[in-house]
């Protein structure tokens, strides 16, 4: 993802069109979410239908903490891993799997159904004698049934009341519409990273769960990026007639995406780390469930807060008579403009000019009505890049 | 909105706050403290104890109905159990409260195998035994016990009732007796019953209990328990018999029966009264059914007349010119009055009323026309339930459980346990003594439990985990390895994106960390934070925050000078707006940690504090560090050059495009 976003330097300027990365980083990488909403909903549609489907199919599979078990970590020093699980069954546990950890101090972990406290010392100080190493060498971790039910009940109210204070706060910062949308949004990213744990068969455990409540964090972090451009885009929007909301969301989404794609890889980047030293040198444990479950939980928040977060909004927003009026006004000016300028051709044409725009391209093009009057405006061109032109001067205005 | 921020001109004075806040954190760090501390326990942040190895135990308040304990009750058992890791000599030891319903105990250092029991459960009552029932062959095989039968229930009927029972007396005289030999038994099923802590509602062992007896047997439990409902036709055999399905109960399913019920039916095991749930018997009010630790002998006990919170201590000693370790007791100015008058009541036997099994009530009921039987849940059956019902002073002791000197034996009852049973030698005014066959281990034992039994709730071990030193270490190792590879990523893209500025990042990132390790100390030795894996990986993620805010930041810088434009006027401009995205995006993960860090269980916590405390840092460092610094940088002719910073190549690749669309229009005009 990084590679793509960076271009050389400099471009040539003679070249027919820059490379995509560049406009990337312009701003104008001509994504038209506010076109393409219909289609990015059922993206999501599908996405979470797949995703509850496999939820309710397939299940999620759950770690020990969840039904209550027992780990012993011994030194890979003692012999082989299935030397440990033989002792560790003759001690009288009932081994449910076996697994060598690497580092720099090799480990077997052995998980066994549920012991007691006694019995899982007694165990300890048996493999410790048999194996003629110190029992404070071996680590074991005990985790009864209810353990994991709590973690998540827990998990489970602190998500409720995370949500109602973010949206506390999304309305005061932005207002409803845009709370509902971020919120809504949250909730793709939380039901499609649990469907691809569901689906590939990741282990969930109290680990995964804290990170699935950080992941919401991030997931609003992207939403409240991409809104507060779309936000200041937008502000005094019905005060003028050139642009309608979705056109000017839209803008915005364009703008920002380049930050938001930054914004996601530097926070991939720690957590790949993490999870590469926790899969790949660990093998397993916390280290491992965060990466995992934040590394899933963060690529999806940015596809979400940008296709579908924004989409919902301008759809929401669409909603408001506010807006619709204002857009249904935009749009009737352009006709009128439109309506004009065809007017103006078909008397150039009269008299025998070469006339090369087609009519419809302009009224579809709010951008090239704009800028009709200024130059004269032809060929096919990027539809940004004059958008890109027309923001600079709409800026210089605020200025 | 183009307003200059009247600090944006200078720089340094944001950067003085920075200066003034690393040299306090970094002071403290040095300075606070005990004096005898070395530099190093100085410079070492509280390491938990998943990374330097040792212990932890989480324990969950277990109350009957699954509602959270009062915060004064958890608070006082977090005390407790605070005294009774202290009691074991362990250094450093961390006992928390968290949330409302759990408490947890780590020791950082070597694994400390002792701190598995401390929470163990220890609601202590003090019950006339009425009753004693030394384990009961049925007549016809062993029942079929579903909670795992340990074998070696009790068949020694022919013992007589009070050999093998401890004494209590005054503290002055001097009698021994034999005494209980620690319990293995009982271990077995404790060990069976594990696998079944998540217990469910009463409700829902109530109907677990409707499916498994039929009407059958429950006619018949109530034709043996109940002399007036039993039809002399059917011999006691073939109510024996149609009883056993009492004994496929689970300890849970057990423990919801009447009292009346666990005692006199034989089907229903010590192993399987000492499954029950922690806390089935605790009300003081109701009469009670319990069996020793070893799981043989089983008791019928009276309402509980002295609470474990009567007890000021109790120690185990040793009487000089003996061998043979004692346990003194004393109470409290309201509890010895209490214990006076149970010693007096134990001793005047003959005074008291009869028992009678018919007064003890029960909540269940068999409707009279289908003989079909149910739980009756109405609220007067509720309250009643195993409570006698005549109005009598005394109850009297059976003539099978009394002691030697014929008076009555009064029980500790530790949870669902018989601890003790010691026959009462006096009317004990003032210290009492409990006498018996101890090891001073076995002394040791009882007296810590007699003296903490006023734990006012009883706690479930949810994790325990041992870490060793090695593997600590390795964790610890493998934590900081994460750390670097993420830093150092991020370091990387943002040099390769945003060229020389990438110092601006790599400068606050090291500004960021170390603030975050005096933090660390500090935090450590004044709060007594202790960092954890988990909490490693709250700062790697954080890591990714911090370069965010960075982002956003730059970004709008960008956006600023492609409008046109200088580095000086654009650096404050873009400040003001990117300040707003930057603390809405902080303010949206610092109370996703602090939600997490109230409300969340286990290691998320750590997580979480070490998430929040990071974004804090983060935005102290945007405005203290970063922001001044680009200030500066802004005035440098080499800020917009193309080759050195990331600006410069977004300015150029602007005016490329530019230059092309004049370009492209010229060609049209022509």
């Amino acid at each position: 993802m990084s590679g793509e976003t960076v271009s050389p330097p400099s471009q040539p300027t003679g070249g027919k069109r820059q490379s995509w990365a560049a406009r990337l980083y312009l701003g104008q990488a001509g994504i038209k979410i506010h076109e393409w909403r219909r289609r990015l909903f059922v993206i999501a549609a599908a996405l979470v239908v797949i995703s509850l489907g496999s939820i309710a199919i397939r299940g999620f599979s759950f770690g020990i903490e969840f039904v209550g078990g027992n780990a012993f970590h011994v030194p890979a020093e003692v012999g082989t891993l299935i030397e440990v699980e033989e002792a560790v069954a003759d001690a009288g546990a009932v081994v449910v799997s076996g697994q060598e950890l690497g580092g720099s101090d090799p480990q077997y972990m052995i998980r066994t159904l549920e012991l007691d406290s006694a019995e899982t010392d007694r165990i300890r100080t048996e493999l410790a004698e048999r194996f003629g190493i110190d029992a404070s060498q071996i680590s074991d971790d005990r985790v009864s049934a209810a353990w994991g039910g709590q973690v998540t009940r827990q998990a489970l109210i602190a998500l409720s009341v995370f949500l109602a204070l973010v949206i506390i706060y999304l309305i005061i910062r932005f207002e409803a519409r845009a709370a509902i949308a971020a919120v809504t949004s949250l909730f793709l990213d939380i039901v499609v990273t649990a469907g691809l744990y569901s689906l590939i068969g990741f282990e969930v455990t109290p680990a995964t769960v804290i990170g699935f409540l950080t992941i919401m964090g991030f997931g609003l972090y992207d939403a409240v990026v991409a809104f507060d451009k779309v936000h200041e885009n937008t502000k005094d929007i019905t005060a003028s007639a050139t642009d309608t909301y979705p056109e000017a969301a839209n803008l915005a989404i364009n703008q920002v995406l380049i930050r938001s794609i930054n914004t996601s890889v530097v926070a991939l980047l720690p957590v790949g780390a993490l999870l590469f030293i926790g899969a790949g040198l660990l093998g397993a444990g916390t280290l491992k469930d965060l990466g995992l479950v934040l590394f899933i939980g963060m690529a999806v928040s940015f596809y979400s807060s940008l296709f579908f977060a924004a989409p919902l909004l301008i759809e929401l927003k669409l909603r408001q008579p506010r807006f619709a009026a204002h857009t249904q006004r935009v749009l009737a000016k352009r006709a009128a403009q439109a309506a004009r300028e065809a007017r103006q051709r078909e008397e150039r044409t009269a008299r025998g000019d070469a006339e090369p725009e087609p009519a419809t391209r302009l009224t579809l093009d709010p951008a090239l009505v704009e800028l009709a009057g200024a130059a004269p405006k032809v060929g096919a061109r990027p539809v940004h890049s004059r958008r890109s032109g027309r923001r600079r001067s709409s800026g210089a205005r605020r200025g | 909105m183009a307003k200059t921020p009247p600090s944006a001109g200078r720089p340094g004075r944001q950067l003085l706050v920075l200066a003034l806040v690393s040299v306090i954190l970094f002071a403290l760090t040095f300075f606070s403290g005990t004096a005898g501390m070395s530099w190093t326990e100085r410079l070492m942040p509280r390491l938990g104890m998943d990374l330097v190895g040792g212990t932890r135990v989480t324990l969950l308040a277990a109350t009957e109905d699954g509602q959270a304990p009062s915060g004064d009750a958890l608070e006082r058992a977090r005390e407790i159990i605070e005294s009774r890791v202290n009691a074991l000599g362990v250094e450093e030891a961390e006992v928390v409260s968290e949330g409302d319903n759990r408490i947890v105990v780590s020791v950082a250092g070597e694994p400390e195998n002792a701190l598995r029991s401390v929470g163990d459960p220890a609601e202590l009552r003090f019950r006339k035994v009425l009753d004693q029932d030394f384990g009961w062959a049925p007549p016809t095989g062993a029942p079929d016990d579903g909670t795992g039968e340990d074998g070696e229930e009790g068949t020694d009927d022919e013992s007589e009732p009070a050999e093998d029972a401890e004494e209590a007396e005054p503290a002055e005289e001097a009698e021994e007796d034999t005494g209980g030999t620690g319990g293995q038994a009982d271990d077995q099923a404790d060990r069976d019953s594990a696998g079944s802590r998540e217990w469910g509602t009463v409700e829902e062992r109530r109907a677990a209990v409707r499916e498994k007896i039929s009407d059958e047997a429950m006619a018949a439990a109530l034709a043996i328990v109940d002399p007036n409902m039993a039809d002399p036709t059917v011999d006691t055999d073939a109510l024996l018999e149609a009883v056993r399905p009492f004994g496929e109960l689970t300890g849970p399913e057990v423990a919801v029966l009447p009292a009346k019920l666990q005692f006199y039916l034989p089907t229903i095991t010590c192993a399987q009264l000492n499954a029950r749930p922690a806390g089935s018997i605790a009300d003081p009010d109701e009469l009670a059914v319990a069996c020793d630790e070893e799981g043989i002998t089983k008791y019928l006990l009276d309402t509980s007349k002295v609470l474990g919170t009567d007890i000021a201590g109790a120690d185990a000693v040793l009487p000089a010119g003996t061998a043979r370790w004692e346990i003194a007791l004393r109470f409290t100015s309201d509890g010895q009055p209490k214990w006076t008058d149970l010693t007096r009541e134990a001793l005047n036997n003959h005074q008291a009323t009869p028992f009678d099994v018919t007064q003890l009530a029960m909540d269940v009921v068999i409707d009279e026309e289908t003989g079909e039987w149910r739980f009756d849940t109405s609220p007067e059956a509720a309250e009643q339930a195993n409570r006698y019902q005549a109005d009598v002073e005394w109850l009297q002791c059976g003539a099978q459980s009394v002691g030697n000197q014929g008076n009555c034996l009064v029980a500790a009852v530790l949870d669902n346990r018989v601890i003790s049973a010691p026959e009462i030698q006096a009317v004990i005014t003032g210290d009492a003594r409990i006498h018996g066959d101890f090891t001073a281990a076995e002394a040791q034992v009882l007296a810590s439990q007699l003296r903490f039994g006023a734990l006012p709730l009883t706690f479930e071990p949810q994790e325990e985990q041992t870490i060793s030193a090695t593997l600590g270490v390795e964790y610890l190792r493998a934590g900081l390895l994460a750390a670097a590879i993420g830093m150092a990523l991020v370091v990387l893209y943002v040099f390769f994106y945003y060229r020389l500025l990438g110092v601006v990042i790599l400068g606050s990132l090291i500004v960021s960390s170390l603030l975050t390790y005096a933090a660390l100390v500090v935090l450590g030795r004044g709060i007594g934070y202790t960092l954890t894996l988990a909490g490693i990986a709250g700062f790697i993620v954080a890591v990714g925050i911090a370069a965010d805010s960075f982002v956003i930041y730059f970004e709008r810088l960008k956006d600023e000078i492609r409008e046109g434009r200088t580095p000086r006027s654009a650096v404050p401009r873009a400040w003001i707006r990117a300040r707003r995205t930057i603390i809405t995006a902080n303010v949206v993960t610092l109370m996703a940690a602090v939600v997490l860090y109230l409300l969340s269980a286990g290691q998320v916590r750590g997580f979480a504090f070490a998430l929040g405390l990071a974004t804090v840092l983060d935005l102290l460092v945007v405005f203290t560090f970063r922001h001044p610094l680009m200030t500066m940088l802004a005035r440098t002719r080499a800020f917009l050059s193309p080759t050195v910073s990331g600006l410069g190549r977004a300015l150029e690749l602007d005016r490329a495009q530019r230059a092309r669309l004049r370009a492209q229009g010229k060609e049209v005009e022509a």
